[in-house]
């Protein structure tokens, strides 16, 4: 038989996996921490100082115009989505893949899914013209008629595609972690931290039956969670799909979405852990080296299918004689927005190749500023498809280009404050690995243990 | 019941029953479990058992389920006390109503509008007593019911924050500065200018008048005060009149008949969109324009590009000391070689045109071609036209030019016929050097009082600021205050055009009336009626209003009951709907050749040229003229200096480079543009920009009239050096190629006649889907690419009926102009020389619009018939639409566009919403007009017939090329263009069946080989 890698490394006994990862949730935050989220609130400030200038005064700030009627906005809603799969794709698929290696990550993985659909949520209710009224673009029966929403249009679908991912994603988070915080209640000295808890571990005693509950509900869970991974993207790449624009009109872009998603997603995990790992020493015995090294060959395979999907975009649109088509894959490697056409194909498809070499998979500093490439390369590839697409279109005397302001520049960088604020407050308050699921893995790996 | 209990539970005592454990601790009963066991289920806040637990663990007052109700029906009912209504407005009909008005019914009043002696017959639509849109009169035998981007405008000028509401008197001598401006009444204004006027020397600076009225009012106060009537105008034709003068002694501006002319040579000139009577002269352009083989040619020699080059067959670029060479070598082709025409033995003519043996090798063509145009118009002769004119001949040699172009017309034999001098332009009168003469006598000191109307001379000229303090008293009688009015002594101001009554003579006998279509907004008085006031003081029978004046003066033509007849012609407008019949040619006089002289040629030669939305910038304040993309440039908010794409590749310039143009001594820095088709050795500079007075006029470019001198606008030897700095150029349209796609699609006339079908590719379309049905009427457009100049009149009137905001500068920079409709212009051929088609693109109401389906919230939904309707009120502004949108058409309010700023607001059509930040707009097909008129039909109960809707575009086109109706009508004109093989739908392969389909344009070529451009421009 093969040997394993242990799962969890320094020798650890239930006991001490509890404490290692309670104790985040049960000291004082030292400097460290209180400067990275001083940062990432002040960072979270200028978006909200962005938001309400951007909804009081009007979209006008940003550099949209026509025919760029969509530019950084729906570039970093694309974005944050597509960063959620990877959360949702190793706490779901890897689980019914059965595959023990992502206990480690999968607590923390899923709170970057829920953190930045709720940060990519925020979007398309704000980057509309009258975000007011952006609950008209939901359901709800009324006496206008009834009027209802355009079911054609694929904002819709991505209405119910987002709505249905942040539930169920917070859903399968949170019944997930139920008996960590019944772990936390139970050694908690102080009595609000107990009823805090008690109440979010909603009366969780550990006997038979509730085990068995929770097995069963997370089973559950997974299988709904498994098709979102798929499919919410999928969604969300009819956005462009079903317009008639050249460059976005092709059918290529559900499964090529999907493969940028898990790309970016992984990436932005892989950022994470690093970081993770510097911040919580201890944590390093729980997502190891080797946990890294699994998820950067996952980066490096979703990478080389997100190439693929350039290359035979460029060769559908030679190969189908359309000019429209032509012209505008010419235009973007060639045309005004072309440093940011190389800038996606230089980070997402030349650099995760370095991932080839064992080394590298294994170096945290390299992987780390790979990651951090990889997430700016899959910005800039939604960038490259909204813009350029749309800035040169069908009408020659349409054409223009899209100038930013220092609003767009917010608008993007701000939606990380919010993102690494809540992170960071959740690295405190729940715990940041599985408990309850990296326990059983304790055998792997070691002597005696036949749980291969 | 007792029993049953009392038996069930003397039952259960009696059975044993068997206990089943679940864990140790149960068996062994202990303690901790059996208080676990207790509280499994039962341990809730909202079991009432429970309460008391609860209470004492928590230590506070639990909540009961009643408790617990009245709290959620408590903050129930007090949330919905913070839900207020909107506040309720009323309306309130008028408890005395004016007369003949009814809140929600337009009124309808025929008046005229003048523009430098150019004469529009006007509809004037009003509502609740304030006029909203500017229509053309269709009885007026000049526009015919059309009128240009600058007639459209006037309706907001009425409403210009910056009127002047009442008399002012300037001391700027006094002590106090706070008593520096006064206002005084009327009559303390009156009595102070009197004893002015008493005092002699005075003089009255008009505007050159088509209104025979005013005149008889100048006439008279002349006669009164002893003054002298100085008639000026910062443009205007004297080089025209003066030639004609020379040529025939007639000194008058006589009116080119294009409809009759077959081949038409211009030379500079601009007849289609800023030389004379551009609606008039587009009008009768296209009506020589049918497509068959009688077809007009048009070719056109000019150093800049204008208009009338882009929709010529034939166009060579020269340069202002060329365009003698033009002129004189035709006429050696015809005169000399072909020894035609009636002066073939005239000895100055051949000693004239002797030199100009070489013209075509001069002017850079093959001879062969100049041996055809020559021949071309000799084959029409009597249905010819030679057209020289413009700024841009203004020169030096300007005089000459015109006597060259009257003795061509001659030999050709067009005089009478398509020069027809029988209805001369009366507005046109001779003016420059009457300014002029007028400054050296305020320089003299001769200048007691001078009363300004109409005109701003301190704009224009330096020469008149600088002596404008010799003057005694400075009158001021225009509207709003300017820089002429800023040196004045005393204001009285005149009433806008359209509070005003007044008459126009378009040309002789042609007389219409002006009527006022509002109540005098501001304390002003026409100034004809504060000239009948000041000479009533020394002749009391001028002691009448100007109303009944201008009664008295209409008199003459009356027949029958006068009062009868005076109301008739209110309504009529005009009193003849057609021209004087033309005829009998006059002879020309040879000896006017002598003074035909050539000008030297070198360097860079500076032209100055006008354009059609700004003119001489009278109404630079009027914001939708800023915004109007300029016909040729599609520059807004700017002036520029116009240079050819080699000249600015040789001095490294690029457009918005700024660049210094040096005449003589005088100097200005304008922002570069790269315009193809413009003369290497020409630079063009617009005037009517930099004026330093208004709010949205107020520096706008660069005030280019200094570089005049004297009559002498172009030719002028011009020093260009490039300054370094950039300043960007709000340019609506950046790229002009059309890539090879099939978008404005033009054909020989040729290749047409023979191969109708084939001028251009026909996609085919399939669909799985079956069509929207359309039982009733469908509505559609045709656009006829032929007949379309690209005047641009149609945007202003959108813009007027839709209440489409301007935006600025800034945002039009950045692409956010709001036009419903665009005229698109794309070149073809070489960079330096090209040819350029025309499209006017607006919401093309696609059957399969593509922006329908992506609206999440159905804000855009297609309407019973044919319109791609927009729901305002609905619209999130997600902006999928606009993206989706493969014309891009629509547009967005980035911004609050539309706020209210008084009285500006007073323009708004109460039909149509003005929109709010946020939501999408685009073109409706001017539905409130569509539904208007369906309406009415079914008030009067009758069938709605073809042409009784109009949308506010096809309303204003001078040409028809905009023709809206019912498809579904077999006899619709619509139906009938789209029957003809010019007829196809742009990006037609997409299959969004649009409901406007636009007709090719056909240029006149003979064959094929005739189209020198076969290759693509290189695109920006």
């Amino acid at each position: 038989m093969i040997k394993r890698n242990v799962l969890i490394a320094g020798n650890k006994t239930y006991h001490d996996i509890t404490n290692d990862i309670c104790q985040p949730i049960e000291t004082l935050p030292g400097k460290g921490w209180f400067a990275y989220l001083a940062i990432a609130k002040t960072i979270l400030l200028t978006w909200i100082i962005c938001l309400v200038m951007i909804v009081g005064v009007g979209l006008g700030l940003l550099g949209l115009s026509h025919p760029v009627g969509w530019g950084t906005d729906i570039t970093t809603f694309v974005f944050w989505i597509g960063i959620g799969h990877a959360g949702t794709l190793i706490s779901a698929i890897l689980f019914l893949f059965r595959q023990k290696w992502r206990t480690g990550i999968n607590r923390a993985a899923e709170a970057m899914t829920i953190f930045a659909v709720m940060t990519a949520g925020l979007y398309p209710l704000l980057h509309v013209g009258r975000p007011w009224f952006a609950f008209w673009l939901l359901p709800y029966p009324n006496q206008r008629g009834p009027l209802w929403v355009n079911f054609n249009s694929p904002l819709v679908w991505d209405v119910f595609a987002v709505s249905t991912y942040a539930t169920v994603s917070l859903v399968f988070w949170y019944v997930g972690m139920v008996p960590d915080l019944a772990s936390v209640r139970d050694r908690a000295k102080n009595k609000i931290r107990k009823i805090v808890y008690g109440a979010l571990s909603l009366g969780w005693t550990g006997t038979n039956r509730n085990w068995q509950h929770y097995e069963a509900a997370y089973l559950v869970l997974a299988g709904l969670s498994t098709p979102l991974v798929l499919s919410v993207h999928s969604i969300v790449s009819f956005d462009f799909a079903v317009a008639l624009l050249p460059g976005w009109h092709t059918t290529i872009f559900p499964p090529y979405f999907v493969a940028g998603a898990i790309f970016s997603g992984f990436g932005m995990v892989v950022t994470l852990m690093v970081l993770v790992r510097e911040g919580f020493p201890q944590m390093k015995d729980y997502i190891t080296v080797d946990h890294l090294e699994v998820m950067n060959k996952i980066i490096m395979t979703t990478g080389m299918m997100v190439g693929y999907a350039y290359a035979s975009e460029f060769f559908i649109a030679w190969y189908s004689g359309n000019d429209y088509e032509r012209y505008i894959f010419l235009n973007r490697a060639l045309g005004p927005y072309a440093w940011a056409y190389w800038i996606m194909v230089s980070c997402n498809v030349i650099i995760p190749q370095l991932f080839w070499f064992r080394k590298i998979r294994r170096s945290i500093l390299v992987m780390f500023i790979i990651s951090i490439f990889v997430n700016i390369g899959m910005w800039f590839e939604r960038f490259v498809i909204i813009v350029t697409s749309l800035h040169r279109d069908f009408l020659p005397s349409s054409w223009g280009m899209y100038d930013f302001t220092v609003y767009d520049f917010f608008f993007v960088f701000g939606s990380f404050g919010f993102f690494l604020t809540l992170f960071l407050l959740f690295l405190r308050t729940i715990p940041m690995v599985a408990m309850a699921e990296v326990k059983p893995c304790l055998s792997v790996g070691r002597e005696g243990g036949h749980h291969g | 019941m007792d029993d049953i209990q009392k038996q069930t539970s003397e039952n259960t005592e009696l059975i044993p029953q068997k206990k089943y454990w679940r864990s140790l601790e149960e068996y062994r009963n202990e303690p901790e479990w059996a208080d676990l066991a207790d509280k499994e289920f039962t341990q809730s806040p909202w079991f009432e058992e429970d309460i008391e637990n609860f209470e004492k663990e928590s230590g506070e007052g639990g909540w009961a389920r009643r408790e617990f109700l009245k709290l959620m029906g408590a903050s129930l009912a007090l949330s919905s006390f913070a839900c207020v209504r909107r506040p309720v407005q009323k309306i309130v009909p008028y408890v005395h109503a004016p007369s003949d008005i009814i809140p929600g019914v337009a009124n309808y009043y025929a008046s005229s509008w003048v523009h430098r002696g150019e004469v529009y017959g006007l509809v004037v639509k009003t509502r609740e007593g304030r006029p909203i849109k500017l229509d053309g009169m269709s009885l007026h035998p000049s526009n015919q019911g059309a009128l240009s981007p600058l007639a459209q405008a006037q309706v907001l000028g009425l409403y210009d924050p910056e009127r002047l509401n009442g008399p002012r008197k300037f001391d700027p001598k006094n002590e106090h500065p706070f008593r520096r401006t006064q206002e005084p009444e009327w009559q303390d204004l009156d009595k102070d200018v009197v004893a002015d006027l008493k005092k002699g020397g005075v003089y009255l600076l008009t505007s050159s008048f088509a209104s025979p009225s005013t005149q008889s009012v100048i006439q008279n106060f002349s006669r009164v005060f002893g003054a002298q009537h100085v008639s000026w105008d910062p443009i205007g034709y004297d080089d025209v009149a003066q030639g004609q003068e020379v040529s025939y002694g007639q000194n008058i501006v006589p009116r080119y008949r294009f409809e009759k002319a077959k081949m038409i040579v211009t030379v500079e000139a601009d007849p289609l969109s800023t030389y004379q009577l551009p609606t008039e002269y587009a009008r009768g352009f296209s009506e020589t324009r049918r497509v068959n083989k009688t077809m007009a040619m048009l070719v056109s020699f000019e150093s800049l590009l204008t208009l009338t080059g882009m929709n010529s067959d034939f166009r060579v670029r020269i340069k202002p000391s060329q365009q003698i060479t033009v002129l004189m070598g035709l006429a050696y082709e015809l005169v000399v070689k072909g020894k035609k025409g009636a002066y073939a033995q005239d000895s100055q003519a051949l000693k004239t045109l002797k030199p100009y043996a070489n013209a075509a090798e001069e002017l850079g063509i093959e001879k062969a071609l100049l041996a055809q145009i020559a021949e071309d118009l000799w084959n029409h002769r009597g249905e010819s036209l030679v057209v020289a004119g413009g700024l841009a001949t203004r020169t030096e040699a300007g005089l000459s030019v015109q006597i060259a172009a009257n003795f061509l017309n001659s030999v050709l034999g067009n005089d009478g016929t398509t020069v027809d001098y029988r209805n001369y332009i009366p507005g046109f009168g001779e003016t420059t050097s009457s300014l002029k003469s007028l400054i050296s006598k305020m320089k003299s000191g001769q200048v007691k009082t001078l009363i300004v109307q109409g005109v701003n001379p301190a704009y224009v000229s330096e020469e008149f600021k600088a002596v404008a303090s010799n003057v005694g008293t400075l009158i001021y009688m225009g509207d709003r205050l300017d820089e002429t009015g800023h040196l004045a002594k005393y204001i009285a101001p005149d009433h806008h055009h359209l509070e005003n009554w007044g008459d126009a003579e378009s040309a002789p006998g042609v007389l219409s009336l002006q009527q006022p279509t509002i109540r005098p907004l501001y304390n002003t008085r026409a100034f004809q009626d504060s000239l009948l006031t000041w000479a009533a003081t020394k002749d009391s029978s001028l002691k009448i209003s100007w109303h009944d004046y201008l009664k008295n003066q209409w008199k003459k033509h009356a027949s029958g009951n006068f009062e009868d007849w005076w109301v008739e012609m209110l309504q009529k407008g005009t009193l003849r709907t057609s021209f004087v019949p033309s005829g009998g040619s006059r002879s020309f006089r040879t000896s006017a050749l002598s003074q035909v002289k050539s000008v030297s040629s070198d360097g860079q030669q500076l032209v100055l040229y006008t354009k059609a939305g700004i003119g001489d910038g009278r109404y630079a304040n009027i914001s939708w003229l800023q915004e109007l993309p300029d016909p040729v440039s599609k520059v807004t908010w700017d002036n520029y200096a116009m240079v050819s794409p080699s000249y600015a590749e040789k001095m490294h310039l690029k457009e918005g480079d700024l660049v210094s143009l040096k005449v003589g001594d005088k100097n200005i820095q304008v922002p570069t543009l790269v315009q193809p088709g413009v003369h290497d050795d020409v630079v063009g500079v617009a005037l009517g920009y930099g004026r330093e007075v208004g709010d949205i006029a107020k520096d706008v470019g660069v005030n280019a009239f200094q570089l005049v001198s004297g009559d002498v606008y172009s030719g002028q030897v011009v020093e260009v050096k490039k300054l370094g700095k950039n300043s960007p150029l709000a340019n609506t349209q950046i790229h002009y190629n059309m890539m090879g796609r099939q978008i404005a699609v033009q054909a020989s006339l040729e290749e047409y006649m023979k191969n109708p079908e084939h001028i251009f590719h026909h996609h085919e379309v399939f669909s799985v889907w079956p069509k929207h049905q359309y039982p009733g009427h469908k509505w559609a457009m045709s656009i006829d690419l032929n007949t379309c100049t690209g005047c641009a009149a149609c945007v202003v009137a959108c813009q007027s009926e839709n209440n489409i905001p301007v935006v600025g500068k800034k945002y039009v920079l950045q692409g956010r102009e709001m036009h419903w409709i665009r005229i698109d212009r794309y070149y073809l051929g070489s960079p330096s020389d090209p040819e350029t088609v025309i499209q006017p693109v607006l919401c093309q109401h696609c059957d399969n619009a593509p922006c329908e389906t992506v609206c999440p919230v159905a804000a855009t939904t297609h309407g019973p018939e044919g319109l791609n309707e927009m729901t305002y009120n609905r619209c999130v502004g997600t902006r999928y639409c606009s993206n989706n949108c493969p014309y891009k058409v629509r547009r967005f309010n980035w911004f609050n566009y539309s706020k209210i700023q008084e009285p500006l607001n007073m323009a708004f059509n109460p039909d149509v919403t003005v929109r709010s930040r946020g939501v999408m707009e685009k073109c409706t097909f001017c539905v409130q007009r569509i539904n208007f008129e369906k309406n009415a039909a079914r008030l009067e109960d009758r069938q709605l017939k073809d042409g009784d809707i109009r949308t506010a575009c096809e309303q204003s086109c001078p040409t028809t090329a905009i023709v809206f109706g019912d498809m579904n009508d077999p006899e619709s004109r619509v139906s009938k263009r789209f029957a003809n093989d010019r007829t196809y739908k742009v990006l037609e392969e997409f299959n969004t069946q649009p409901s406007v389909r636009y007709m090719a344009k056909i240029r006149n070529w003979k064959s094929e080989s005739e189209n020198h451009h076969q290759e693509e421009v290189g695109h920006s």
